[in-house]
């Protein structure tokens, strides 16, 4: 069980020059010297009480970098080398037109706004990803919380769905931590639900034991740890306390735990969403959010198309079973799904990757990795649908209109959800911190 | 930034009316590197935020911290037609109005109007903005003091940067230099170098200056109460190092640990497993001395198990994996290396050098790293030097003294291997080119200057012979820190792969000791083993004592560990007496002898076992503690072992002797009176005495106590 007690503050090594901080120090609960019920009463305090426009949010992380330019930004009029070899088809919001593996997105995009001008310029995986996921460039003095851990600290533990899941996991960007606490305690990590969205592991109770044998068995263990006072209180012994705490939350609720059964979904839906990983995450995602979650990330992999694009992303080894189709089918049934149950208007759902891809295809017949433009597509959680925001030149290379960075990304994601980006936390070695130091609200998303 | 306490605002204003003597109106700037690029080092322009970014900002790029200065004078004075400067009209040169404020700056007021900087910057401007003499530059930098020690009287320090130019004159350029703190909780520093005590304990400030780099450590004392004998007693002559610098620090250090405490530390330590129930009472039956503890060591370091455990952390050192063939071709030479006591340096040479048929020749795995010389070079000094190159790919390491150049003369070392399918070979082309001039650059090592008639055939012999050198900075420190850590539970540098100047170690003193020790044996693992856990600092209890419950860099009480994945998993079914099954593996194997992580195995990956994709060493890998909590409640690894002989033998014995032996095997102490008679109790009243003891089983397993290591 190495380190996953300890701090999620690890270290990693980016070139922007600040000094070094002791991160054994960062990121674990006990350092701030709390136990969870102790937490819970200082959120219950710190919280103005705010309304959120968006309740919850599902992350679906395209890790790789999805290519702009063959996806939602197509450019029918470039030269050849630069095209996208997919037709573009229209979609429900007049003047925007998508591509043609994606026909049930179009559809719905009268749902969504999409921003074709996010710009950046660190085109690694590992940094590229903590950029858009902390809204913070990378340095190696500071691991920066993830939107999703930031969420989940503003709103605490107060139910028994953990507030940040991810689905399969959090290893994004290359296994960077991107989508982890960074200087924030680590309970505020993702719940990873594990490579099989349909079983999650230690949800159920073990054969021959029943709830009230879990619960005496609780309590033995309660008392075994009380009497061996000698694990005095260190690091490694609160982290492993507070992660206990939230596991018998979890386990003690009903409806906290079934939101994680895929198979209590009827087959109809399950269907529709598309049998994959991605069909089968989304659908996973949405209930979790039902059940209370705020911040929920699906990740799929495999869009750092280097090479032979135009065959990898529609169909790799079996026809329909490529890339875009499974997006196609898994987006576009979650915003459907979200709607028909009234949801959307609570759910803000992002679709992104770290970058775009080169607009000039590589002598693969692939695209390489080009941070100056890259798309996100949002919709539900106050985002007004039916917009496109932003436009990058007549070969995709750079934004020509309205250039969003990182930042404001970030700082519009969490305002809607409710996090105010201008406040200060303190991190464990007692530095206050901005949660984001720049970016400002895409206004015209709202 | 923080406010500057008002003596550091005074001490900022006397460094900045101070004359410069070096550059001034009267035309004394010798050179745009050694005297203008530092002025926009220090006001921020060329940071990775700003105009150092990768793509500059605003149309305007300037090397990140000012470590192409040829390149920066290109831009500054001939980009955009020259508009950034005016010669007849310096205070309107773009490269002033807009950091003064004078016209819109995004970056805002960096350089103001009244500042020294603006005025050295204006006049050489006005001097028709001469690139001077670029071979003038920054040789080292001196800080003073380098040791700060605070107190109660005292808690301010400003510091003096001196550099060292390289026709060796010297200049004050403490008003130019960067200042950071390595740990804001402990010490802040100013931009004017104004060191201020915020918290008790050690830490360092880094400063950079002209590309090169220092540090200063900084201490405050726990208590002021230091007089008196010292009472640390010392077993050897890490004992030494630790009780000077605990009596330095005014830090308590904690009693020595129990007996059965010991027992467990280092079998865990040193072998991955638990002491047997027989080793226990047999160790426990006699007196308790420093000498039988050490012979505990001596027999732990013969084990079998030693050579399993050890072999696994090397395989997650070297991320060792690939095609199964390949893998168990490495893993087989690793293990018979560490199984015959190989010096670390004889490994080493190998693994740098070896040719062949991956699935034949095992250490040639490690060529299959990377495919890219300047990924591999990566990969080498992070795991033979402990050092972070990366940075230094694309522009100057910005807080160590590596440049573009350096790094790439580093790669060049791994530039002639042909890794073709299955085989690795010499090959007698490849070359690394500068990124910047396209050429080929001649293989040096770090640090030293490159001398090209020097070169032998396989480059990587003569890079093995400079890493594993008795000289080599790095190497035996690099070692001697991780083997530390394990055993300590904390680096003496933190973290084990980032040993630079500005990342001091909390102990130089006796780091160097411990790089010594392990050299002048021969490079052999088991004796500096030996040697640190023979020392009293190791054995000391995990229990806090006076003053020290908030040390964690001192060592004055021992650090709490936590099992890693395959351990854990092992202990469970050593002290359920129920194996593990892995596939494609004879029953009986231990997760510890696992060759690779592609062994399916759901449970170690919910535990956290290191994947191997990236270092494991540096905190995180995965942060699954919610999803590992549920593991262990629910989860196969202690469920899937409570039906075993050892729950059985519950409904023969009797049940205070069966708790003591369940106590004994898994924790390596008896139970305390109110433990035994509350579990017996249990026992006795239950109906169904087999699902009793397998929920105190079930519990023992998921305690504090039994799952981390103190």
């Amino acid at each position: 069980m190495k380190s996953t007690w300890a701090t999620s503050g690890s270290r990693s090594w980016r070139c922007d020059g600040v000094a070094r901080r002791d991160f054994l120090k960062l990121g674990s609960l006990g350092a701030l010297g709390l136990g969870l019920s102790d937490f819970l009463r200082l959120q219950a305090l710190s919280n103005p009480g705010s309304v959120p426009k968006a309740k919850s949010c599902i992350l679906i992380w395209l890790d790789g970098g999805p290519s702009h330019v063959d996806m939602f930004d197509l450019k029918p009029d470039a030269p050849s080398e630069v095209r996208s070899q997919f037709r573009a088809i229209p979609t429900t919001i007049p003047g925007l037109s998508i591509c043609e593996h994606l026909p049930r997105t179009a559809k719905v995009m009268k749902h969504a706004a999409l921003l074709r001008s996010l710009t950046h310029e660190l085109g690694n995986h590992d940094t590229g990803t903590r950029f858009l996921l902390t809204g913070h460039r990378p340095t190696p003095a500071l691991e920066y919380p993830s939107l999703g851990s930031l969420v989940a600290h503003q709103s605490g533990f107060a139910g028994a769905v953990p507030p940040y899941v991810a689905i399969p996991g959090d290893a994004v960007g290359g296994d960077s931590n991107a989508a982890r606490a960074g200087y924030l305690p680590g309970a505020f990590s993702a719940f990873s639900v594990g490579r099989d969205p349909s079983r999650v592991d230690g949800l159920g109770l073990p054969e021959g034991v029943d709830f009230s044998r879990s619960e005496r068995r609780r309590d033995l263990l309660r008392r075994m740890d009380e009497f061996s006072r000698r694990v005095e209180e260190g690091a490694p012994a609160r982290n492993r306390d507070a992660f206990y705490e939230q596991a018998y939350r979890l386990l003690g609720s009903p409806e906290a735990k079934n939101a994680f059964l895929l198979n209590q979904e009827p087959a109809a839906i399950r269907e529709r969403y598309g049998g994959g990983h991605l069909g089968a995450g989304c659908l996973l995602a949405r209930r979790i959010v039902e059940a209370g979650a705020r911040f929920v990330t699906v990740v799929d992999t495999g869009w750092d198309t280097h090479q032979q694009i135009f065959k990898e992303l529609p169909d790799s080894r079996f026809p329909g079973s490529g890339k875009l189709p499974a997006l196609d089918r898994a987006f576009a049934s979650l915003i459907e799904d979200l709607r028909d149950r009234g949801l959307l208007e609570t759910t803000l759902v992002v679709l992104m990757g770290e970058f775009g891809r080169t607009p000039k295809l590589n002598s693969l017949g692939g695209r390489d990795h080009w941070p100056r433009a890259g798309f996100v597509c949002l919709a539900g959680g106050g985002v007004q649908g039916g917009r496109v925001i932003g436009a990058t030149d007549s070969h995709g290379e750079v934004p020509s209109d309205r250039p969003v960075s990182p930042p404001d990304l970030a700082f519009t994601l969490l305002s809607l959800l409710g996090v105010d980006p201008t406040k200060e936390l303190t991190t464990p070695a007692g530095r206050p911190m901005k949660i984001l130091s720049e970016g400002a609200v895409i206004r015209e998303l709202l | 930034m923080r406010a500057v306490s008002g003596q550091g605002v005074l001490l900022g204003l006397l460094a900045c009316t101070a004359t410069f003597g070096w550059a001034d109106a009267g035309g004394q700037v010798r050179s745009f590197r050694a005297d203008i690029l530092p002025i926009l080092t220090k006001a921020g322009c060329n940071a990775g935020a700003c105009h150092g970014a990768a793509t500059g900002q605003g149309g305007f790029k300037l090397s990140l911290l000012g470590y192409d200065p040829e390149e920066d004078y290109a831009r500054i004075t001939r980009e955009w037609a020259g508009r950034r400067i005016d010669v007849r009209r310096p205070e309107s040169s773009l490269v002033l109005a807009k950091p003064s404020g004078q016209i819109e700056h995004e970056g805002g007021r960096k350089l103001p109007r009244q500042s020294d900087g603006y005025a050295v910057l204006r006049d050489w401007i006005a001097l028709g903005a001469p690139l001077g003499n670029p071979e003038f530059f920054v040789r080292s930098i001196e800080v003073e003091p380098r040791e700060i020690e605070f107190s109660n009287t005292r808690s301010n320090q400003a510091m003096k940067v001196t550099a060292v130019m390289s026709d060796l004159s010297r200049r004050d350029v403490t008003t130019l230099a960067l200042f950071n703190s390595n740990d804001d909780g402990l010490a802040e520093v100013s931009r004017h170098g104004v060191v201020t005590a915020r918290g008790r304990g050690l830490t360092s400030i880094m400063v950079r200056y002209g590309g090169e780099v220092a540090a200063a450590r900084v201490s405050y004392p726990f208590s002021e109460r230091r007089g008196g004998a010292r009472d640390f007693p010392v077993w050897n002559e890490i004992d030494e190092h630790i009780g000077a610098e605990l009596h330095r620090m005014g830090l308590a250090a904690s009693p020595l640990s129990r007996p059965g405490e010991f027992l467990r530390r280092v079998y865990l330590d040193v072998t991955g497993r638990l002491p047997e129930p027989h080793e226990t009472r047999e160790f426990l039956s006699q007196p308790d001395s420093p000498e039988r503890r050490r012979q505990v060591v001596d027999r732990l370091l013969r084990a079998e198990a030693f050579t399993d455990f050890w072999t696994l952390k090397f395989a997650d050192l070297l991320l060792l994996g690939g095609k199964p063939e390949h893998a168990q071709a490495y893993h087989r030479w690793l293990r018979q290396q560490i199984a015959t006591r190989a010096p670390l340096d004889a490994i080493v040479r190998e693994l740098m050098t070896a040719e062949g048929r991956l699935a034949d020749r095992g250490p040639a795995n490690f060529a299959t790293l990377a495919v890219d010389a300047r990924d591999w070079s990566e990969h080498a000094a992070r795991m033979f030097l402990g050092l972070q190159i990366g940075c230094a790919r694309c522009h100057a390491h910005p807080s160590d003294r590596w440049t573009q150049m350096d790094y790439h003369q580093f790669a060049a070392f791994f530039a002639r291997v042909n890794r073709e399918g299955e085989t690795v070979a010499v090959a007698s082309r490849g070359e690394v080119d500068h990124p910047k001039t396209g050429k080929p650059v001649i293989p040096s090592p770090l640090g030293v200057r490159p001398d090209a008639t020097n070169l032998v055939e396989d480059r990587r012999q003569a890079l093995a012979g400079w890493i594993t050198h008795a000289d080599n900075p790095w190497f035996a420190r690099s070692w001697a820190n991780r083997v530390w850590k394990h055993l300590l539970g904390r680096g003496l540098v933190e973290p084990v792969d980032d040993l630079r100047p500005t990342n001091p170690p909390t102990h130089p003193a006796l780091l160097d000791a411990l790089a010594r020790e392990l050299t002048k044996s021969g490079f052999d693992l088991r004796h500096l083993i030996r040697f640190i856990a023979s020392s009293r600092t190791y054995q000391l209890s995990a229990r806090p004592a006076g003053n020290n419950a908030a040390d964690g860099r001192l060592y004055s009480h021992a650090l709490m560990k936590e099992l890693s994945a395959p351990v854990f998993a092992d202990v469970v079914a050593q002290v359920t007496g129920v194996p593990d099954t892995f596939e494609g593996y004879p029953e009986g194997t231990r997760a510890v002898q696992l060759i690779s992580p592609s062994v399916p195995s759901a449970a170690l990956d919910v535990l956290g076992r290191c994947a191997r994709k990236r270092s494991c060493e540096t905190g995180a890998s995965g942060s699954a503690g919610l999803a590992q909590a549920l593991h262990l409640i629910n989860g196969s690894t202690i469920n899937g072992k409570l039906r075993s002989g050892l729950v059985e033998s519950a409904l023969s014995m009797d049940p205070g002797v069966w708790v003591y032996s369940l106590y004994e095997r898994a924790l390596a102490r008896a139970p305390e009176e109110q433990e035994a008679g509350a579990w017996v109790r249990l026992l006795r009243d239950a109906s169904d005495r087999r699902s009793a003891a397998e929920d105190l089983v079930w519990a023992l397993l998921n305690s504090r106590e039994f799952g981390i290591n103190q």
